[in-house]
């Protein structure tokens, strides 16, 4: 590899650092005023009273929640690529990484905001953490909530982790590529990388340690988010599949979002040398597998609850199956199904466009899945007289929006800050020993040449 | 002398500096190699590997320990009844525990990796073309009298030597 | 022996006059929402009569029951809220503490019965209404849940006048609000513990059965079943 070769690819991957245009501004200032206009509609909430929702008894959950088990979900895109696709060394998981973890600690952020978004005294909020105090407030630890908070506490801080640890060598090089405050600030945070054998060796081992502590982690936050539902004694929700439902859904979603970040990355970045079709089948055909695996779940527990005749449960199945919510568990069902397996399972369809426009249909059904799951149980419960419907307000349709707008504009900046795709885990395989010594090697490495 | 080192523009180049600099007379762990991705084949950590996991465990074990204290203590200290259960639920403690434990293992390791990796502390010996894709051979402090054989050996290898006072 | 409060609701008796609606928020401090947030189901009656038409006219059958927050032994909103303000007192009322209570709504969805209810807003009562308010009980801001209690601050109040006067509470001495104006007489509360108290023995009565029984919350509200044919 020469040197010239080496500089372009760091020019190609820095450049997005190095040079602004005005489009990158006028995005920033149209994805702000969206976030501005969510800001606004939540502070008016507040103020004004929860009532400026579309919530009423007995639907007291529904775009909320929905948003917050749909971000959470998103969040598995960096665990399933970066973590497991580690763990088996597949080589080509290399320039998503970090494009995945990005996406995974952004939709972690957004999720987490949701809980707050749907308290009805969210200045409150903090009474969830188990701090000493004389006002007789601490935490019920039997309350799934709770479980939500330590869940996504410990997970947002192993995906920040996760994130910010193979970034150091990569701040590293940015650092001395640039000038004056910006490089002293990358110089401070680069903690004074070198780039020594040991230090890599470190770095690797760590990263090994984090990808397999992160992973049960990954797979116990989405099974708790499930149990907010499945605690509670409302028919369809209290399933006992809805664990690993939940999580098979939530890497569903979260490869779909990965892809469709990965092409918005490429057309706007120019990056079509470092993302190429190739990642985009792989992840194609996973997002081909996750569709099948979502589609068994449903399957399996709607043929389930038919089975069991359950008079509260059938009344809310009939509900998705030929009542009000028809239209959009077809929608879901299209979406989720038919589009990915129509343009994933044929390998001439399964291009980039191809795979984007698959991704773009799941998240969107996605999301209708998570809103079907939680409002037609929640308006049919086991009293018939407070049966109910549920309408989105303009408030949680803005704020809905502003969220979307926020995860665009948090990645747009971090890719202004620092490359999207990993500088250093481009490499692979290079020796600096002529021959495999059986006593001087670390087993790690005999390992890796087996492969 | 600070340090007397060499760029090289590939492995097998900074692999032949590497066998000089040892022909002539410097142990192996004196070598420093500084390189803008990992390089296989020179660092013999395995039994540092070894304890990185260890610490990710006890940090892990100091994360069970504190969630489990956290919800039994508290549980037992003020005992409010809710739906029937007993007090100290275990079952549902688990979820708090399994998660701190987690969360200790991970913030050990990131610590972890602070120290090993001496992380934090000022740079001596670097030179910027590192992370523009060379690799750097060289020895810090090197003996006086060392100096001028070290200089051979990596002109030999096939580049310019320099020096850092 | 502590305590055990319950009540019993004899649909024979009940007129379906929903006195006991008004009454309790009377004694409760409870706001009326307005017409347009009951039209949009946020009304917070605590106790309420749901009313189901059977059959076709001039055939029709009403069906009518009050339900109310059932103090479930096993209940289900009680482990789910984060904060412990809906938690189990040891007379085994479910105690909802405002607060504590952050408003997460989750014990409303797990209520089978829906008989929990949530402040949407600040509540105001006009001049001179607030003139009107119970001073026992307190109201409750905007974002708090709040239920039946089954007028703890009477139990409250009879129990510390007992324990000052030395003596033990009669059966019947205390009566929620609900209880109080009946007109029918339809309701009856007491201590489950004491098996000589009227609503221990009415609980035992043949006729007696339990609001969604099966699902295993516990209900101590029995409801004797209806036997005049309309």
């Amino acid at each position: 590899m020469t040197d010239r070769a080496e500089l372009a690819r760091l020019d190609d991957l820095l450049r997005p650092l190095e040079r602004t245009t005005w489009r990158f501004y006028a995005l920033v200032a149209g994805l702000a005023v969206v976030v501005l206009l969510g800001a606004v509609a939540w502070v008016s909430q507040m103020v004004i009273g929860f009532g400026t929702t579309g919530i009423a008894p007995p639907i007291m959950w529904a775009f909320y929640i929905t948003n917050f088990v749909f971000w959470i979900g998103i969040s598995h895109a960096g665990t399933l690529i970066s973590a497991i696709l580690r763990l088996v060394n597949a080589g080509w998981r290399k320039p998503v990484t970090r494009c995945a973890e990005v996406i995974t600690v952004f939709a972690l952020m957004i999720g987490a905001m949701f809980p707050l978004i749907h308290l009805g005294r969210p200045w409150l909020f903090f009474w969830l953490v188990p701090y000493p105090n004389r006002r007789l407030i601490w935490p019920n630890f039997r309350s799934p909530l709770v479980w939500d908070f330590f869940a996504i506490g410990t997970y947002l801080a192993g995906s920040v982790l996760f994130l910010l640890l193979p970034m150091i060598p990569d701040l590293a090089t940015i650092r001395d590529r640039t000038t004056g405050v910006r490089r002293r600030i990358y110089g401070a945070l680069a903690l004074g990388w070198r780039g020594t054998a040991e230090q890599w060796a470190r770095l690797e081992t760590a990263m090994q340690i984090m990808a397999v502590a992160i992973i049960p982690v990954a797979v116990s936050v989405h099974t708790i988010v499930s149990f907010d539902f499945a605690m509670a004694p409302v028919p369809t929700w209290h399933s006992t599949i809805f664990g690993p439902y939940f999580v098979a859904g939530a890497i569903f979603s979260g490869i779909a979002a990965l892809i469709v970040v990965m092409a918005a990355l490429r057309r706007s970045l120019r990056l079509e040398a470092y993302l190429q079709p190739l990642h985009f089948d792989h992840l194609g055909r996973l997002l081909l597998l996750m569709s099948l695996l979502w589609a068994y779940f449903v399957f399996a527990e709607r043929l389930t609850t038919w089975y069991g005749n359950d008079s509260a449960e059938i009344a809310v199945l009939m509900q998705t199956q030929r009542g009000g919510f028809a239209p959009l568990f077809w929608t879901m069902i299209v979406c989720n199904l038919v589009v990915p397996v129509a343009l994933l399972a044929p390998r001439r369809l399964r291009t980039i466009r191809g795979c984007v426009i698959a991704s773009c249909s799941v998240c969107i059904g996605m999301w209708l899945e998570r809103f079907l799951i939680i409002v037609p149980a929640l308006g049919h419960k086991y009293l018939p007289y407070r049966w109910g419907t549920y309408r989105p307000r303009a408030v949680e349709i803005t704020i809905t929006v502003a969220t979307f707008a926020a995860m665009t504009l948090l990645y747009t900046l971090f890719a202004k800050l620092v490359p999207v795709i990993s500088l250093w885990e481009w490499h692979g395989g290079e020796r600096l020993a002529r021959s495999p010594q059986p006593t001087a090697m670390p087993e790690k490495q005999l390992t890796d040449m087996r492969q | 002398m600070t340090a007397l080192y060499a760029l090289f523009d590939n492995a097998q180049a900074a692999r032949r500096a590497i066998e000089l600099v040892r022909a002539a007379g410097v142990p192996h762990r004196e070598i420093l190699v500084l390189s803008n991705r990992p390089l296989e084949g020179f660092d013999e950590g395995r039994s540092r590997a070894t304890r990185q996991w260890l610490v990710a465990t006890g940090g892990g074990l100091v994360g069970l320990a504190f969630g489990t204290a956290l919800t039994t203590l508290t549980q037992t200290a003020w005992p409010l009844s809710t739906g029937n259960m007993p007090i100290v639920t275990w079952w549902a403690n688990l979820i708090i525990m399994f998660e701190m434990t987690m969360l200790g293992a991970i913030l050990a390791t990131c610590g972890a990796l602070l120290v090993f990796a001496r992380l934090g502390r000022s740079r001596k010996v670097y030179d910027p073309a590192v992370s523009a894709g060379q690799i750097l051979v060289g020895v810090e402090r090197p003996r006086p009298e060392q100096v001028g054989e070290l200089q051979r050996a990596l002109r030999a290898a096939g580049a310019a030597v320099r020096t850092l006072e | 022996m502590p305590h055990r409060w319950g009540m019993v609701v004899d649909l024979d008796r009940c007129t379906g006059c929903e006195a006991c609606v008004t009454a309790c928020h009377a004694e409760n401090n409870i706001p009326t929402v307005g017409d347009r947030q009951a039209a949009r189901g946020r009304a917070m009656h605590w106790i309420r009569v749901e009313r189901y038409f059977e059959g076709v006219f001039p055939d029709v059958r009403v069906k009518f029951r009050p339900v109310l927050c059932q103090q479930c032994d096993a209940a289900p909103c009680e482990p789910v809220c984060p904060t412990y303000a809906s938690h189990h007192t040891e007379e085994g009322l479910n105690a909802q503490v405002y607060n504590r209570c952050i408003g997460t709504r989750y014990c409303a969805n797990a209520c089978p019965y829906s008989v929990r209810f949530f402040n949407f807003f600040n509540p105001a009562w006009e001049t001179p209404l607030h003139l009107q308010l119970n001073p026992d009980v307190s109201v409750r801001e905007g974002g708090v849940m709040e239920k039946c209690t089954f007028c703890v601050q009477r139990i409250t109040a009879a129990e510390i006048q007992a324990k000052a006067e030395r003596r033990e509470l009669k059966d019947g001495a205390i009566a929620p609000a609900c209880v109080q104006s009946c007109p029918a007489k339809a309701m009856v509360f007491g201590d489950l513990n004491d098996p000589e108290s009227e609503a221990s023995r009415l609980a035992r009565s043949p006729r007696g059965s339990k609001l969604l029984g099966d699902l295993g919350t516990q209900p101590k509200v029995t409801y004797l079943e209806r036997q005049s044919p309309v």
